[in-house]
């Protein structure tokens, strides 16, 4: 029986309140030992990676297949009052343009067309032309002829915020996107007997997922599929169908394996649109990915933020705590809000938090990675240690004594909450004790070496809708099929595992079958929520399949149902094990459909994840150069369904933070617009030397309030709060304070230089 | 990438028959390749010297010093246990040097003749002073990596790790055309860009290098090398250092102290090294040439930091020599 049921539902930190459609009754978690749930289990897809067999959108090629590509605005701020494509029509093996002046109209992210008659930054699309070949279609690019009416343009932040600069919307370049505030700060702050002001700034940073955004659509004449390489399946068809109109009958989307997805693949792109007009156009599959040099220019970021955090100090407690914020969206509708993590993470009565959206003419954010969380945490952490500086506490016991018990904007208690045990495990691992306030003597006569950590809130709850179902195949192997997808992160493993877990078979006799849009309906592969909404149904769905077959070999058995269980692939009863197939020789093609929905959270609780990462490393205050030791990264995220991928996700997040917090900063030519590092050479994401070790630690206690699994998510968590503790081990070793993210040599130097003044 | 012609000649005869004012010369093709996709080289006829005898290798010749084929891959003289006992600054300045990858294919005459890494001259949007243009945009804009030292109009930074290292070794390179051969001190190959000099390098059309050569007077001389990356792999120095000298009881003589990263060209810190000349390699001494190193800077507001940071890497390097 289906019903209906009021739930909040959060993604990414954004609430809202929704209805959803759910089936019978949710199971209890699991009460004893489980064993195929929780062990170390290798990647049941990592064959198919490591062979070169995982078929990637990038790899796809279909008979007759064409190639689009885009050509994008040069200027950062034009209108475009012609474009004549007549010599590029005629250039070999170009079969179509479009362009504003003849494109159908085809709704993305509110506007009503992909082509604009203003384009906003460099890189914006102009015109896409399909051709026999992707080096055919670079050529005509060059032939399309475009008259541009260049406007008034600002790309940096600070820039835009200023007196005197280009106005680039109605209401102005800066509004509210977001505050909160509890008690009184301001008179907090002025009754302190410190306070801590200080002025934070994290740079741009691009995705650069090793697999660029793309897709390749076939248009059939009945039916529409799109390969894409996305995050959100549902998500793509529902954007194609707001596009072109299309019921969704007529749409498929597929994404098999993928390259990569840190938030900026959560939906269509105009790239989709394109190679879906194209491939109706020309009723051939049309192949539309962007270049690396496309990707940095025109497919997300994280935003550049400028932060100010003021807090105070009194008779040993925070008194006070103000951040103000201020992203750079470039040509984005929202902010992802840095002043979260301040508004949750501590214990602090009076408070004030307010987040500004900023737009410039450069690329749209999108989300990536905790978007927001990241950029405020390092701000808070930073300012909570050099006032923990500054007051003479050691940090790590400021942030115990302002442990927050409950959620201090949503006033409710955690479902758990074990942040106190990811700071001892973390301390112990690290060495805390042996920290000394002003650091100590390095392995060289010029390097210090300095500890630090910092705390990171996430949420990760996950919720409804999700659903799955498990069809057993009659020599007792089985499939999960569900709308999710496989990023990279290993949902097809621990889905894998959670349905043999349940349903009593072996992993290697579960198939997952997921990345397709015939599938029932699963969730976008983003803010952390996989495991915890989409686990649960398939945990479900493999439980209704058991009861059907075990209903069934009651009656061929003639053994009460209740007396029999499934085990290792076998009905076992009293004495007796019989395998699955058996029961199927004898029904033939019946069949056994298990169906499972996740069921709503919890009501009047907060579902978060929470977490402490602790650096040690050493600093060349001759050269600035950062030589990271170790990472510890310990995290509460209920019970670790896959060690094994659960770590792999940890490392993942520590060295993309890593990049953030060293070495990634797109830089802008503020006159031209243009992105002067949009590819690898330049634009420095982690190499291997540049990775330390890395120590992973789970409290690993299931969330039994969470849901049926007690599993939260861990694609966010590990990326969240590296950057604030390296900055803080900076600090203690050197005494000098970086408040610039990337940390590069040359900030750090001049960090050491202002500490000698 | 627009089309070109690829000839493969196999003999340096019929190489240099090949080249002319309108060819381009490609070996390992590490840098060429990266131009040619941003639209800022589109050369019509590249002949590819991959394939010619000859060029590869390099061998110590009696009384002479050594000798090395201007196609020889990095990776060989990084990887070259012997070259390391021989001259060992030779692979010390290519440890750090791109990736084992880009090492493998890179050549010794590649390297020396790559174009600079300013983002302004590699993006084909600008039309900045060095491609004919009237502007440096760098200097008005982006600049953390630029030159802080020795610029003119153009504010590049000379990226090669191998370049310093072969001048503080007296190297010199062999030129050969279709016509005529010559020999020029590696340090004359580099050119400051300036006035009517729009370029980087003195090599002419249709010449290329040969070999390079360490005379047998530089292998009795103690050398050293450093790198600053802002990242530990696979990144151009903000600075290298590379510095030898003849050591006798612990007094350094005729010495050359060669900085990458810092100015147009290789830069010789010909203040530091004579404020050396005849003095112990000691704390105060190599602290005080680490600060004559960069004399007359005129560093930018985002580079400003490579100036200490140039003083710093001479100090140590200097100070490793004496050990």
């Amino acid at each position: 029986m289906s019903r209906i049921v009021r739930t909040t539902v959060e993604i990414e930190g954004r609430m809202s309140d929704e209805l959803a459609l759910v089936d019978g009754k949710d199971l209890p978690g699991w009460t004893g030992e489980t064993t195929i749930v929780g062990a170390r289990t290798p990647r049941v897809d990592g064959a198919q990676r490591v062979t070169g067999r995982a078929r990637y959108t990038h790899d796809l090629q279909l008979p007759g297949m064409l190639h689009a590509r885009f050509l994008r605005s040069p200027h950062a701020r034009a209108r475009v009052d012609r474009v004549d494509a007549s010599r590029a029509l005629t250039a070999p093996g170009v079969r179509a343009v479009l362009h504003r002046f003849n494109a159908p109209k085809a709704a993305f992210r509110g506007e009503e067309t992909i082509f604009r008659a203003e384009v906003r930054f460099v890189g914006d699309e102009v015109a896409a032309v399909c051709a026999d070949t992707a080096e055919a279609a670079d050529a005509a690019l060059r032939l399309i002829e475009v008259d541009y009416e260049v406007l008034p343009h600002v790309v940096d932040l600070e820039d835009a915020i200023a007196e005197g600069a280009p106005r680039l919307e109605e209401k102005g370049n800066v509004s509210v996107s977001g505050s909160h505030s509890r008690g009184d700060a301001k008179r907090a702050l002025e009754q302190a007997a410190i306070v801590v002001d200080r002025t934070y700034r994290t740079s741009t940073q691009l995705h650069n997922s090793l697999e660029t955004h793309g897709a390749v659509a076939h248009w059939d004449g009945e039916r529409l599929t799109v390969w894409e390489s996305t995050q959100h399946v549902f998500g793509v068809r529902q954007g194609l169908q707001a596009a072109l109109a299309l019921p969704y009958s007529k749409l498929r989307v597929i994404c098999d394996y993928m390259g990569g997805g840190f938030g900026s693949k959560g939906g269509i792109g105009k790239y989709t649109i394109v190679a879906a007009l194209f491939a109706r156009m020309t009723g051939a599959p049309v192949r539309c990915v962007l270049t690396r040099e496309e990707e940095n220019l025109a497919a997300g970021n994280r935003s550049a933020t400028l932060q100010r955090v003021r807090v105070g100090w009194k008779r040993g407690r925070i008194s006070g705590l103000e951040h103000l914020s201020w992203s750079n969206s470039g040509q984005g509708r929202w902010v992802a809000d840095p002043t979260g993590p301040t508004n949750t993470l501590y214990d602090v009565k009076d408070l004030s938090t307010k987040s500004y959206r900023v737009v410039t003419n450069a690329g749209a954010l999108s989300a990536f990675r905790a978007p927001g969380y990241l950029e405020g945490t390092f701000a808070l952490e930073c300012a909570l240690d050099e006032l923990a500086d500054r007051a003479g506490v050691d940090p790590l016991e400021l942030r115990r004594k302002h442990h927050a018990r409950t959620d201090g904007v949503m006033k409710v208690r955690y479902t758990q909450k074990r942040l106190l045990e990811c700071y001892d495990i973390g301390a112990e691992a690290i060495g805390w004790s042996k920290r000394k306030p002003g650091g100590t003597r390095g392995s060289t006569p010029q390097r210090r070496r300095g500890m630090g950590m910092a705390s990171q809130i996430w949420f990760g709850g996950g919720g409804p809708p999700a659903y799955a179902t498990v069809h057993l195949n009659p020599d007792g192997t089985a499939v999960v099929r569900s709308g999710t997808q496989e990023i990279g992160t290993g949902t097809r493993t621990i889905l894998a595992q959670i349905c043999a877990e349940e349903l009593g078979v072996r992993v290697g006799d579960v198939r997952v079958e997921i990345g397709d849009t015939d599938a029932p309906y699963g969730p976008i592969s983003a803010g952390s929520l996989t495991a915890a909404s989409v686990g649960p149904a398939v945990r479900l769905a493999a439980a209704d399949a058991r009861e059907q077959l075990l209903g069934a070999a009651s009656g061929l058995m003639e053994v009460r149902k209740t007396e029999l269980r499934v085990e290792g692939g076998k009905i076992v009863s009293k004495g007796a094990r019989k395998p699955i197939k058996e029961i199927f020789d004898e029904l033939q093609n019946y069949t056994v459909i298990g169906k499972g929905s996740r069921h709503p959270n919890p009501a009047k609780v907060s579902l978060n994840t929470f977490g402490a990462h602790f650096v040690l490393l050493e600093v060349d205050t001759g050269t600035g150069e950062i030589f990271i030791e170790k990472i510890v990264a310990v995290h509460d995220i209920g019970r670790i369904v896959n060690p094994m991928t659960a770590a792999s996700q940890v490392e993942g997040g520590v060295i993309q933070a890593l990049g953030f917090a060293l070495t990634e900063e797109r830089v802008l030519d503020r006159r031209s617009g243009r992105v002067l590092n949009a590819d690898l050479e330049e634009y420095k994401v982690p190499t291997v030397r540049d990775v330390p070790p890395i120590v992973v630690r789970f409290t690993d206690v299931p969330d039994t309030k969470a849901n049926n699994l007690g599993v939260k998510g861990l694609g966010e968590p590990p990326i969240i709060p590296t950057a604030a503790a390296i900055a803080n081990a900076i600090a203690n070793a050197t005494g000098a304070r970086v408040r610039t993210t990337p940390m590069t040599p040359r900030r750090v130097l001049a960090a050491l230089a202002e500490r000698e003044r | 990438m627009r089309p070109f012609s690829l000839a493969r000649p196999r003999s340096l005869g019929d190489a240099l028959r090949l080249l002319g004012p309108d060819t381009t010369a490609m070996a390992g093709g590490t840098d060429l390749l990266g131009l040619m996709k941003a639209g800022v080289a589109e050369p019509e006829r590249i002949v590819d010297l991959t394939q010619v005898e000859d060029l590869q290798g390099w061998q110590r010749e009696r009384g002479k010093g050594v000798r090395i084929g201007a196609l020889t891959p990095l990776a060989e003289l990084e990887s070259s246990e012997e070259l390391r006992r021989v001259l060992p600054i030779l692979p010390a300045s290519l440890a750090d040097a791109a990736t084992p990858q880009l090492r493998a294919m890179g050549t010794v005459g590649g390297n020396l003749l790559q174009r600079n890494r300013c983002w302004y001259y590699r993006d084909d949007a600008f039309e900045c002073w060095l491609k004919g243009g009237s502007r440096c945009f760098a200097r008005e804009g982006e600049h953390q990596y630029h030159a802080v030292v020795g610029a003119r109009e153009c504010i590049i930074a000379s990226p090669s790790d191998l370049a310093p290292a072969l001048i503080a070794l007296d190297a010199t390179v062999e030129l050969r055309s279709a016509r005529a051969a010559r020999e020029l001190g590696v340090q004359e190959l580099f050119v400051v860009p300036h006035g009517s000099q729009r370029r980087e390098h003195s090599i002419r059309p249709g010449e290329v290098i040969v070999s390079v050569r360490v005379p047998e007077a530089a292998l009795a001389r103690a050398g050293a090398f450093a790198k600053q990356m802002d990242r530990k792999a696979w990144s151009f120095a903000l600075v290298s250092v590379a510095a030898s000298a003849r050591l006798k009881g612990g007094v350094a003589r005729d010495l050359r102290i060669v900085l990458g990263g810092v100015a147009p060209v290789p830069w010789r810190a010909g203040a530091a090294e004579a404020f050396l000349e005849g003095r112990a390699l000691d704390e105060a001494a190599c602290a005080r040439a680490g600060a004559l190193a960069l004399e007359g800077a005129e560093p930018l507001p985002q580079n400003a930091y490579k100036v200490p940071l140039a003083g710093e890497l001479v100090r140590r390097t200097l100070l490793s020599l004496a050990q």
